[in-house]
């Protein structure tokens, strides 16, 4: 997307102001509104849709499958496939090695195991329909419910199998199927989230549209569990396929202050998606009469 | 504070209650299709539905025919014109008709044009003869102008012209020959899609609140603060600025190897070529920002956009102090209905 230079410093000067006026009217911390659905693919274990009204749209599936503990190096698969760039671009691979290092920093593998021998692996397949702006945030909160929809086979055979010679076997009935969360047995099961923040001078927004991108001074990409910013924590320019002129470092003062900040105040975007898996799973419990 | 995100879930959008009933209607009128001789030829077609299994009808645009049945390929109007039968989409690309004030975008510099996104599905031309140059008076355009041609409008500038002439492909070309049309300052611009935009006499308006808005057909709407200087000829240091800093660089003075007038009147229309914002407070990007959302909230309700309901969008959007609410599905359905309402009530 390309700006003239006088959309560019008008929208620079507004993001630089004391009191920002972001294009469309958002404050600061304000994501833009999204549309979700869950669990609609029905050959998935788990599913999630989010779209934005800009016409963006994420879907992601989550697939499990039974595999030997010791054979496998990491329990959790990211597949990532954007509409409009080859699976071998920069661009996928960048995102499909965030998403890895996001999850692998911060995703229980552990718990994923079945017995002492076989654990689930789980293949999480996300396909950017569209998007505009960096996709992200959108992936990760797609797959966010996704995995809160993921439901897993109950086992009925032992769990310690290291004596013996003996496949796991499971349940026939799918309504016994477990949530993750109560695979894990934890009460807050919350998959981790990137957030993609903006630096325009002494100003950060979280969730920068396509125009905003454009010119941004810096953008971050901070991950975010159970009410605390973690890591990875990196720093990249936002817009993709366009040189950003005004594009330059920033004072690590700055990052701290955006870590805190976002500590306190995304709480609420970690309880819009649970509420919206809530409704959904109440929905489907009712719609079976 | 109001919450950082909202989701909601995707739901049926039809205001519609009576589908059944308008599913009758169209039976009907496809059985009047059939008979010859029908004058009813307005009416609603989906893409892939027989229109005609009469032979003798000339295929237009929007349809196709297979084994001498004509169906539709498009969702719109069906229009019938002596014997020539087509269907109008009722969305899709802008299609550039001449006389079309539209807003583009400058995609590629080349031999003597420019190429312009307009939305279209091509890009528009435009050629270096249909632009005003700085120097003021009409004349022939110069090698030397060929050649400064990116001092003028390069790739990404925004500026609005008026369709001069469609191709037969279905390029336009534009012009910018009158002192309304060029190159855009001071504001931001949004797309709606084109079928929302109404054909008007004039499409562009100074609003409430210092601002300005240029209403293109195709779809592109430009929001920018009202000019003080109803264009009078005066010289401010910025363009001085400009003009010297084009001038050291490339050696290029406008209107070179003519006669201009004054010299006042050469760097007054180098202001038309200006990158520069003028100052803009606070407030009226805080203004132009609330205009921008109304218009997006007309555009999610599929309502046509004129100035006046710009306006009265405006007024309804005051009930929300807050202008990152009105992004909101339900903020945006309240403006709508309300700019519905205030349109009975005037008898619109």
């Amino acid at each position: 997307m390309l700006l003239s230079p006088a959309e560019r410093s008008y929208i620079y000067d507004s993001l630089c102001q004391k009191d920002p006026i972001r294009p469309d009217g958002r404050t600061p911390l304000q994501f833009r509104p999204l549309e979700a659905t869950t669990d609609f693919l029905p050959g998935s274990n788990g599913s999630a849709r989010i779209r934005i009204a800009d016409g963006s749209e994420c879907i992601v599936s989550v697939k499990s499958k039974v595999v030997l503990s010791e054979k496998e190096a990491n329990l959790i698969e990211w597949d990532v496939d954007v509409s409009g760039y080859r699976d071998d671009s920069n661009f996928v691979s960048n995102l499909k090695f965030s998403l890895t290092d996001l999850y692998m920093k911060n995703f229980p593998c552990e718990k994923l195991k079945l017995t002492a021998k076989y654990s689930y692996k789980l293949f999480l397949d996300c396909i950017i329909v569209s998007h505009s702006s960096y996709p992200l945030t959108l992936a990760t909160m797609a797959s966010y419910l996704a995995l809160k929809s993921t439901r897993l086979p109950l086992l009925v055979s032992e769990v310690d199998d290291s004596q013996v010679e003996e496949q796991p076997t499971f349940s026939d009935d799918w309504e016994k199927a477990q949530y993750l969360a109560e695979f894990f047995k934890t009460e807050s099961f919350s998959p981790p989230l990137y957030i993609t923040v903006g630096i325009v001078g002494e100003n950060v927004f979280v969730d920068p549209s396509e125009t905003e991108e454009q010119v941004l001074e810096n953008g971050l990409l901070i991950g975010y569990s159970e009410k605390k910013c973690i890591a990875p924590i990196t720093n990249l320019n936002l817009a993709t396929n366009s040189n950003n002129s005004n594009f330059k470092g920033f004072t690590p003062a700055l990052l701290i202050s955006t870590v805190d900040l976002l500590k306190g105040h995304l709480s609420s975007i970690v309880d819009a998606l649970d509420t919206l898996d809530k409704q959904d799973k109440e929905d489907r419990t009712q719609s079976i009469f | 504070m109001s919450s950082l995100l909202s989701i909601t879930r995707p739901t049926k959008r039809d205001s519609r209650s009576n589908d059944y009933d308008s599913d009758v209607d169209m039976k009907d009128a496809m059985s009047e299709y059939q008979d010859e001789g029908s004058k009813d030829n307005t009416s609603v077609v989906t893409p892939g539905e027989l229109v005609t299994e009469d032979p003798t009808w000339m295929k237009g645009h929007g349809t196709y025919s297979l084994e001498n049945q004509t169906y539709s390929s498009v969702a719109g109007n069906v229009l019938r014109l002596n014997r020539l039968l087509s269907v109008i989409p009722i969305r899709g690309r802008y299609e550039a008709e001449t006389g079309d004030y539209i807003i583009g975008r400058i995609t590629e510099v080349g031999q003597k044009r420019w190429k312009v996104d307009i939305g279209c599905k091509q890009d528009a031309i435009l050629m270096l003869g249909s632009v005003n140059l700085p120097g003021g008076i009409l004349r022939r355009k110069s090698e030397s102008d060929e050649l400064q041609m990116r001092n003028f409008l390069k790739e990404g500038d925004l500026l609005n012209a008026e369709v001069q002439s469609v191709y037969s492909n279905g390029q336009a070309a534009l012009h910018t020959r009158s002192l309304r049309y060029g190159k855009l300052r001071n504001g931001v611009l949004l797309k709606v899609p084109s079928s929302l935009i109404i054909r008007q006499k004039n499409h562009s308006w100074n609003l409430p609140g210092n601002v300005s808005v240029i209403i293109g057909v195709n779809g592109f709407i430009w929001l920018s603060k009202t000019s003080s200087t109803s264009t009078a000829p005066s010289v401010n240091a910025s363009t001085n600025s400009a003009q010297s800093a084009l001038a050291s660089k490339g050696g290029y003075k406008p209107g070179e190897g003519s006669v201009s007038i004054t010299r006042l009147e050469e760097e007054s229309s180098w202001e038309i070529y200006s990158d520069k914002n003028d100052e803009i407070s606070a407030s009226i990007r805080g203004t132009i920002s609330r205009y921008h959302n109304v218009i997006k909230a007309m555009s999610a309700c599929e309502l046509g956009i004129t100035e006046k309901r710009i306006c009265m969008g405006y007024d309804a959007s005051m009930m929300y102090a807050d202008t990152s609410m009105l992004i909101e599905r339900e903020a945006q359905e309240i403006i709508c209905q309300d700019i519905i309402d205030s349109e009975k009530m005037r008898g619109d």
